[in-house]
């Protein structure tokens, strides 16, 4: 309270001093009155009341001073002798300030990744000001997709915004360019290699696959951006685009690409088989609305030019432009939603009867994001994601601050008898804790000061890692990891806290009035007081149980995600490759013309040297996953949401032999290509799920594909009844949760062999086959870009690998750094205390005891907390186990190596941490060690 | 100061504005007053004293002061006891008993050996 007080009164020092003369004048008049009444004349009594006063003038000046000087010298004292003490003692200052730093750390590294890529503002011109646009259903979904048509009647009848603009993407090919050197290796590599990822290789004959974002016209007027060399897109422009279509390229791409050629403005390039003349060159790192750099700009006005009849701009049942609006000057978001809102419900009507778009529908707007807020708060993945990436920080964090706490406990035992002086010399005890306090939250902000140093560095070499580590076609990473306000209010908040969490224990610990026993020291020689041993070991407790947890975790992880590449999944990994074709839109591709090279490929391939066997299909572990309904006993399956499903996969006749997925029964589809339409071969357990313990073969079961997931031209079951003449071995499921491993195969038409990916097996390794493989495509067909990936290779790609590899990565940095805090943190705990029972050690050696003696009580004693932060950490970790099985491969969450090893790794490192310390008090001459003091 | 009157003991300042206060909010010459009315007149507080004790009292907690309207209708800031200056005053009540009471045995006994 008095605190607050001064600084008020030091913030209004005139006011004060006004109001200390009014109350002085006050006491003054009512004297004068006094003195009157008994009979004084006025003048007179006037004169005696200022006499009575004295020196009115130094009285004022006196309470000013209390009033505000007393807090800011007080302060400064303390700030000085906080400053006076971290000195003194450097050696416990650089180990706290370090181990909080790093706790500090990776809690800015977290939110400053977090604010790089979640919280960036879109790329323009006063972000403030612009916002998304979404579409609300009555169910209660967000949809991010408005059709052109609708964004036209949007753009021009609003009064909320200055600007409406649409955009969406596309991978478009680019040819007629030179080749691009080089760019047949593989892509990636880097820190993404190095942690087990891997990217397909790109087989392209003159096509490379780009990132192109197909923007209205007034894009980037509205965002505010300029071309940093020739000129961007304008409204009016719409008509002469249609003569003469033009591109825009982004600087990123120009340097990659073309190594910032400055004559690339007016060349043409084609995109997707059309000719586009590049007019302008956007800024470095300009994301506009995208999460990423892309390499072309397209206007709206030629999406047709390069989506063909999926491009035209006037279906208003066609879904393709995600919204963006700046708003009006003194426009709120809720007076922009009331208006789209009343739009959206005009427009509904113009909608077909019985579409999607017709249903009733409100606008949501939200302040401009790259990312849509919406999937974010739904995801539960993501929501789980930032809850275990919060959670392992938070740990850390508190592993730091129970570490530096320990070490001040530690400490002030030592400074008992300076506080014991303090108090008895009459300091309050809230003055002392207030002394205390200064002191950790002065360490906290070094530390804070280190931290943000230390991240912004790793922070930036990272992101440059990953940028570098990504494929082409992803487009360009530009995450902005640089200081900022919020960043560094984030810090500094952190770091007070951490200073007063560390700081307020011991504080208030070692400031318990105890003065006489504190005086004669008595608590000090003899072991410590009772109270405060408790606290420290609760807190190395503490740190030992967090830490095993969170390594434990990091274990656990990295040993299912090496499981996951090294147990059988089921079927050949090493030999197989996949080869995905991708026709480019805009080319004049037919079906006729691409089934024709699909054939062609395939037979070529075959004839290879060192090519065993070709099959289509989709890899079991490739993604592409599809379900349909079962119906069993000739009956149609229920069309509900709560519907038995198998997962299907249409393969020619050799597919089970090229992977060498075994069969178990039966016989598999006849090689002739003259299998029967209706035949399916289940998996082991999709037969166990449909008919358990009895023989499925001869059994017939209906599949239909049409309510559930799959693209509009696939091909899908509908609703006929297949009989099963073979049972497949099992392949290991590719989805946490594990149940596709339930499949069903059913024979491909072989008009739709193109749709599917190859798969190649060779007789040895396949990756020498990749150059034979090329000169294929290139000779089939120039346009074709293939992605071509060993099976193995692919399994990196999985949901379960890419999450629990990841989590694996984050785990063990934030498990490694937690270990070396909390050795740092036992380390300096016993040293302490065996410093400070150097006295009783010597009175123990000097009676007889042996150097083994003193060596067991004191790792006996520092064994204790470890012991028990060891039990909880495992307890705590078991617990995890259970959440995490999702990602463990089937490994058992009680895995013995990461539970024993990690556990019995972590006591000989907490033991040593001990030992050298307490080697230490086995020196003590006892001579000595009596006379200390 | 004047004959008769005695100035107010080292450290007893606090004790006695605290338990004046006790009765209510008042503002510093109606302490002084009441001070001076309650003790029969014999103890006086300086102005030069009162004020000062008083800003150090409301930096310490133990009492607030707010601008009121006085009795005879002027503005004058009234003092008013916090919890925590309740809590001092029976610290500070309690401790001067103890001595009054050590300072009363001692005279006492001295008395009967005379």
């Amino acid at each position: 309270m008095s605190w607050i007080s001064r600084i008020w009164a030091f913030r209004h020092r005139d006011q004060l001093a006004s109001e200390i003369d009014e109350e002085l004048q006050y006491h003054l008049s009512r004297m004068e009155e006094l003195k009157a009444r008994e009979g004084m004349p006025r003048e007179d009594a006037r004169m005696a009341a200022r006499r009575h006063f004295g020196n009115a003038t130094l009285l004022k000046e006196t309470i000013r001073e209390i009033d505000v000087f007393t807090f800011c010298e007080t302060v400064a004292r303390d700030i000085r002798f906080a400053a006076r003490m971290l000195a003194k003692h450097a050696g416990f200052t650089a180990m706290a300030v370090l181990a909080l730093a790093v706790g500090i750390g990776v809690n800015t590294a977290v939110f400053t990744a977090y604010k790089a890529v979640l919280l960036q503002p879109l790329d323009g011109k006063n972000p403030g000001q612009l916002v998304n646009v979404f579409r609300t259903t009555s169910e209660d979904r967000y949809q991010q997709t408005f059709s052109y048509p609708d964004y036209e009647a949007y753009r021009d009848q609003n009064h909320v915004f200055s600007g409406v603009i649409a955009t969406t993407g596309n991978e478009v090919a680019l040819t007629g360019v030179e080749s691009f050197v080089g760019s047949e290796s593989s892509l990636g590599g880097g820190a993404a290699g190095a942690f087990g990822f891997r990217f397909p290789t790109v087989l392209h004959g003159g096509a490379e696959f780009v990132m192109a974002i197909i923007v209205s016209e007034n894009y980037f007027q509205v965002l505010g951006t300029n071309a940093i060399r020739g000129r961007v897109f304008l409204p009016q422009d719409a008509h002469d685009l249609d003569a003469y279509p033009a591109v825009m390229i982004s600087e990123n791409y120009w340097q990659r690409r073309f190594h910032g050629d400055a004559s690339i403005l007016g060349r043409t390039v084609k995109l997707n088989g059309a000719a586009f003349t590049i007019i302008g060159i956007t800024p470095h790192d300009f994301m506009g609305t995208n999460i990423n750099v892309p390499e072309f700009w397209i206007p709206m006005r030629l999406r047709p030019l390069i989506s063909g009849g999926a491009g035209t701009l006037h279906d208003r049942e066609n879904n393709c432009c995600a919204l963006f609006a700046r708003l009006a000057p003194g426009i709120s978001l809720p007076e922009a939603q009331a208006e789209m809102s009343l739009l959206a419900d005009h427009l509904r009507t113009l909608h077909a009867p019985h579409s999607e778009g017709r249903k009733p529908l409100t606008i949501s707007i939200t302040p401009g994001s790259h990312l849509r807020p919406v999937n974010l708060s739904h995801d539960p993945g993501v929501v789980f994601a930032i809850f275990l990436i919060m959670g392992a920080v938070g740990l850390v964090l508190l592993i730091a601050c129970a570490n530096v706490a320990s070490l001040q406990l530690a400490r002030s035992a030592a400074r008992q008898r300076e506080m014991g002086v303090r108090l008895s010399l009459g300091a309050s005890r809230l003055r002392i804790v207030r002394q205390l306090l200064t002191e950790s939250a002065l360490l906290g902000l070094l530390a804070g000061a280190v931290s943000m140093l230390m991240t912004w560095w790793t922070l930036r070499l990272l992101m440059v890692q990953i940028a570098a580590s990504l494929p082409l076609e992803w487009g360009s990473l530009a995450v902005h990891v640089e200081p900022d306000l919020h960043v560094f209010a984030y810090v500094f908040g952190i770091s007070l806290l951490a200073g007063i969490l560390f700081g307020l224990a011991p504080a208030l610990e070692s400031s318990r009035p105890n003065l006489s026993s504190a005086l004669k020291e008595e608590g000090g020689r003899f072991g410590l007081p009772l109270g405060n041993a408790r606290l420290r070991d609760l807190m190395v407790g503490t740190q030992v149980a967090a830490c095993l947890f969170l390594i434990i975790g990091a274990s656990l992880l990295i040993r299912g995600s090496m499981r996951s590449l090294t147990v059988s999944p089921g079927y050949e990994t090493k030999r197989v490759v996949g080869l995905d074709l991708n026709f480019p839109a805009g080319f004049g591709y037919t079906h006729a013309k691409t089934l024709a090279e699909a054939r062609q490929f395939r037979d070529r391939i075959q004839s290879l040297p060192g090519v065993t066997s070709v099959a289509i299909g989709r890899p079991p572990n490739g993604g592409g996953l599809r379900t349909a309904a079962v119906g069993l006993n000739g009956s149609k399956p229920s069309t509900d949401k709560t519907a038995r499903t198998l997962y299907y996969n249409y393969v020619t006749p050799g597919y089970l032999e090229t992977l060498g997925i075994p069969l178990v029964l039966g016989r598999g589809f006849a090689a002739d290509g003259s299998a029967a339409e209706a035949t399916a071969i289940l998996s082991e357990s999709a037969a166990e799920e449909l008919w358990p313990g009895k023989d499925p073969i001869g059994r017939t079961v209906v599949l239909d594909g049409t309510n559930q997931f799959h693209q509009r031209a696939e091909l899908f079951p509908k609703g006929l009844s297949y009989q099963v003449i073979a049972v497949a071995g099992n392949t290991r499921a590719s989805v946490p949760g594990g149940d596709d491993s339930r499949k069903v195969y059913l024979p491909l038409r072989a008009d739709h062999l193109d749709e599917y990916p190859l798969l190649v097996r060779a007789e040895g390794d396949p990756k020498q086959l990749i150059n034979a493989l090329s000169k294929q495509v290139q000779q089939v067909d120039a346009n074709v870009v293939v992605y071509c990936e060993t099976l193995e290779d692919l399994l990196t790609s999985t949901p379960t690998f890419v999450v629990s590899r990841l989590a694996a990565i984050f785990a063990s940095i934030i498990g490694g750094l937690g270990l070396v805090l909390a050795c740092v943190g036992i380390y300096g705990t016993v040293s302490y205390a065996v410093v400070r029972r150097t006295r009783e050690v010597g009175i123990r050696m000097a009676l007889g005891a042996s150097k083994g003696d003193v060596l067991r009580l004191v790792l006996r004693e520092s064994s204790g907390p470890v012991g028990v932060g060891l039990v909880v950490g495992i307890l705590a970790a078991v617990a995890a186990g259970r959440v995490l099985r999702a990602l463990l491969f089937g490994m058992s969450p009680l895995d013995p190596v990461s539970f024993a090893g990690v556990g019995a790794l972590f006591l000989l490192i907490a033991m040593l941490a001990a030992y050298l310390p307490a080697r230490r008090a086995t020196h003590v001459d006892p001579m000595v060690a009596l006379r200390y003091e | 100061m004047g004959k008769g009157k005695s100035d107010i003991l080292q450290g007893t300042l606090a004790l006695l504005v605290l338990k004046t206060l006790q009765q209510g909010p008042m503002h510093g010459w109606g302490i002084t007053l009441r001070i001076h009315e309650i003790s029969n007149e014999v103890l006086r507080v300086e102005e030069g004293s009162l004020y000062p004790a008083l800003h150090r009292m409301e930096q310490d907690g133990w009492i607030a002061a707010e601008w009121g309207v006085s009795e005879n209708n002027r503005r004058a800031r009234y003092y008013r006891l916090t919890p925590a200056g309740r809590k001092q005053l029976a610290k500070e009540e309690a401790n001067w008993h103890r001595l009054t009471h050590a300072v009363g045995l001692v005279l006492s006994v001295a008395g009967n050996q005379s």
